[in-house]
């Protein structure tokens, strides 16, 4: 299987957000896995996102276990849950997790609720 | 228990003892030292001797700090004390108690001073059920200071509590064996750290700004006393409410995390002292006239915090804005949705009304066209994932069936909506209020979009949709033999026919036929709805009324404000002040802080107001409630750049000056009379 996280930020360059229009910031991911780490650097400008591999300084350095970061990116933990259990690190800017959280998929079992009211699916 | 309670806070860390200072664990009622949703302290018990104590009196100094006079021994003693014991504390970046001890007496006393501590770190979610915790409780006396932490997991807790007089720390407490001289004194402090992971303290370790310190927080009291509207009346209990109200705005202020030093109002002490969307947007309403900036932070965070995906457990949909946010144990191990959840049908329409509410009054086009993607897709939110069944209602149904809320809507306890015979409708339902709010949300929206946004075709399809939307209301919701609005409209489309004071809100929405308005009027004024004191949730002949029941017969002060505020907008002056003078009435009561609800009985009943037996005080909604009234009665409107000033002022309150109202004008001063 590819990797999720690679996809996951091919996806993110692809879109345009229309709530980060008005922003501008940087946030660094620091990714662990058996004592090494790897680095994703997304840059929000205005809209766009860029998205690289450099360890350069960031508005928001984020540290985590890679294995719980692709589960965050499909979409399958929650990144605030993950923070207020201690299993990110953060150093900077609090604000840009909340934007990174944007660009973030629900979960995969998500439903839409009309066709679930609709067909009367749901016991109360 | 809630009235015996004495309680200090600032932002989300508050104290709640009883009168004597002592924290007792009770299953009830949230007593304890609480910061970020945690208990910290869960038993603070001071003796002297091995007496407990009795308070003499308690100060209340600010909302941060308070003081107790006590005296050792039982309450039924005669009162004889040879040492007497002052306790004054505060919650600023930490909780700091200075304990005095007093030797009345000739001779030199020795005395054993002993304080039992324990905590049980207990989320704010399983007070009433402690048990089984999943982490470990651990207690370790240190040199001159006690540990009380838990752990689960990386998730960790701990206070830390030390004193400056030399104290003896064990698993327990502490105790202190001193020898007081004649007519002398002993003093120590005592300082209690709450900190979370890392060992930070806790609101570091979350990335906020560090606490205020007491001095700060007396500087800010005072600025933000200074800079609020002057109020001139002779009515006491008007005047003693509008203080209190201002200052309990203060007090329920908290600075969300992701919004730097910005203040939003908190929806109440002790359960809510934390976001909600709905709380924090109607206070913001209430408040616009005399408080703006707490509209344009509310905004800004809720903007934010604003959905983006599709979520069961959080009930999360793109463009709806959120309910309630947590940071204890339960939210961080998702066995409470909290992270943020979703569960509210009506705060994404009332977004846009806040917006374009705050632009009437402040003039700040900038966060108008700043907030325009998260406004669209708030209007966009009411005609697709509001719209469940696709009959063009904003309807609400829980997908997180264990832990969701059943009722979206602001009566939100289990049985708040009913059948007139007292059965309870199946789901989704669509509640009369919602459709008034995004009836208003569109005519507002409309404003926004043609003034702006620049997008007349938008604000075309706006006009066109609410036209429309409250055409079809105004055919569905009636029921024609009572001459109402039903409370709500069932799966099936059928009216939920019970009379309740929701319809107080459709008139202030304006999504109300003008030639229904009177019949609305009279329900809301009449036997069955008004106790005397204001309107009741739910009348006395429904199936479900009870004058004690949490929505369905008592009497809310918010709600109250709201049915106000929209009879004077249908041009029912008279009546707005009716309610008007019953709640400044009801205030006069409560020393002037009015309580989240108090019972329907009838005033000629019980000549005062019974106060709802679990009530939240100081409730923000509730504190914003004397605010929204004196707008109404003053008729303070924004018109342009000027503030139309239209005074109906009910006699038995007399004579109200108002001066410094901020706004797009500068200051503008109002009076009646």
């Amino acid at each position: 299987m590819a990797d999720p996280i690679a996809e996951f930020f091919a996806g993110v360059v692809r879109r345009r957000y229309d709530r980060l229009n008005q922003v501008t910031g940087t946030i660094r991911f620091d990714l662990v896995r058996d004592h090494r780490t790897t680095h994703w650097l997304m840059t929000i400008e205005k809209g766009d996102v860029r998205v690289s591999r450099e360890n350069r300084r960031a508005d928001c350095t984020v540290r985590l276990d890679e294995a719980l970061f692709a589960r965050i990116v499909r979409g399958e933990a929650n990144v605030y849950a993950a923070w207020l259990r201690s299993e990110i690190k953060l150093v900077g800017r609090l604000y840009m997790l909340d934007l990174f959280q944007r660009v973030l998929p629900g979960p995969p079992q998500a439903r839409d609720p009309r066709p679930v009211a609709r067909r009367g699916e749901l016991r109360r | 228990m809630s009235e015996d309670t004495v309680r200090i806070l600032n932002g989300n860390t508050f104290v709640v003892s009883d009168r004597r200072g002592d924290i007792t664990p009770s299953p009830e009622f949230p007593t304890g030292l609480f910061s970020f949703d945690t208990r910290f302290l869960s038993k603070w018990e001071l003796s002297v001797n091995g007496e407990r104590l009795q308070a003499l009196s308690v100060d209340d100094l600010q909302y941060f700090e308070t003081r107790f006079f006590l005296v050792p021994g039982k309450p039924t003693h005669y009162v004889d004390a040879k040492v007497s014991v002052i306790r004054q504390r505060s919650v600023g970046g930490s909780f700091d108690e200075q304990l005095t001890v007093l030797n009345h007496s000739r001779e030199a006393v020795d005395l054993v001073i002993r304080l039992e501590i324990e905590s049980d770190f207990a989320d704010l979610f399983e007070i009433k059920d402690v048990r089984n915790k999943k982490g470990n409780v651990y207690v370790r006396p240190e040199h001159g200071r006690l540990r009380l932490g838990y752990e689960r997991e990386a998730f960790r807790r701990e206070t830390l509590v030390s004193s400056t007089a030399p104290a003896t720390f064990d698993e327990r407490g502490v105790t202190f064996d001193v020898r007081i001289q004649p007519h002398g004194k002993w003093v120590t402090w005592l300082h209690v750290t709450t900190l979370g992971t890392r060992g930070t303290e806790i609101r570091r370790s979350m990335h906020g700004q560090p606490g205020t310190t007491n001095r700060q927080l007396r500087r800010e009291l005072e600025s933000w006393l200074a800079r609020a509207p002057h109020l001139t009346c002779q009515h006491e209990s008007l005047q003693q409410s509008y203080r209190r109200s201002l200052v309990d705005l203060a007090a329920l202020q908290l600075s969300p995390l992701i919004l730097g030093a910005s203040n939003i109002p908190a929806a109440g002490l002790p359960w809510f002292m934390t976001i909600f969307g709905r709380d924090s947007i109607l206070t913001s309403l209430q408040t616009l006239p005399f408080t703006p900036e707490l509209a344009a932070n509310t905004l800004t965070l809720m903007a934010s915090m604003q959905g983006n995906k599709l979520d069961d457990f959080r009930d999360e949909e793109p463009g709806k804005i959120m309910h309630e946010w947590r940071y204890g144990e339960s939210a961080a191990f998702e066995e409470q949705p909290h992270t943020s959840y979703f569960g509210t049908a009506d705060a994404t329409p009332l977004f846009v009304i806040l917006l374009d509410e705050y632009e009437r009054w402040s003039g700040d086009s900038q966060l108008v066209g700043l907030l325009e993607p998260e406004a669209r897709a708030a209007l966009d939110w009411i005609d697709e994932y509001g719209d469940l069944l696709g009959d063009g209602y904003i309807r609400y149904q829980t997908r997180n069936e264990r832990t969701g809320l059943v009722n979206q809507c602001w009566k939100d306890s289990w049985d708040s909506i009913s059948y007139h015979d007292g059965r309870l409708p199946d789901f989704p339902r669509a509640t009369c209020e919602l459709q008034g709010y995004a009836y208003d949300a569109k005519v507002r929206g409309a404003r926004l979009a043609r003034d702006f946004w620049g997008d007349p075709e938008y604000a075309d399809r706006l006009e066109r949709e609410a036209a429309d939307l409250r055409a079809r209301f105004n055919r569905d919701f009636w029921v024609e033999d009572g001459e109402f609005y039903a409370l709500a409209l069932d799966p099936n489309g059928r009216p939920v026919d019970s009379l309740s004071s929701n319809m107080g809100h459709l008139l202030w929405s304006g999504i109300v036929d003008p030639s229904r308005a009177e019949a609305v009027a009279r329900h809301l004024l009449g036997p069955r709805l008004f106790s005397g004191w204001g309107v009741r949730t739910l009348a006395v002949d429904e199936g479900r009324y009870n004058p004690i029941g949490y929505h369905v017969g008592t009497v809310w002060p918010f709600d109250n404000s709201f049915i106000a505020w929209g009879l004077w907008r249908y041009g029912f002056r008279a009546e707005a002040g009716r309610i008007a003078a019953g709640m400044i009435d009801a205030a006069k009561f409560f020393h002037g802080r009015l309580p989240e609800a108090f019972a329907g009985y009838d005033r000629e009943l019980t000549r005062y107001p019974v106060e709802y037996p679990t009530a939240c005080s100081p409730q923000a909604w509730s504190t914003g409630t004397p605010l929204l009234l004196l707008r109404v009665i003053l008729g303070l409107e924004p018109d342009g750049d000027r503030l139309l000033v239209e005074p109906a002022v009910p006699t038995s309150i007399g004579r109200i000056e108002l001066h410094s109202i901020p706004g797009r004008w500068g200051h503008a001063s109002a009076a009646s009379g």
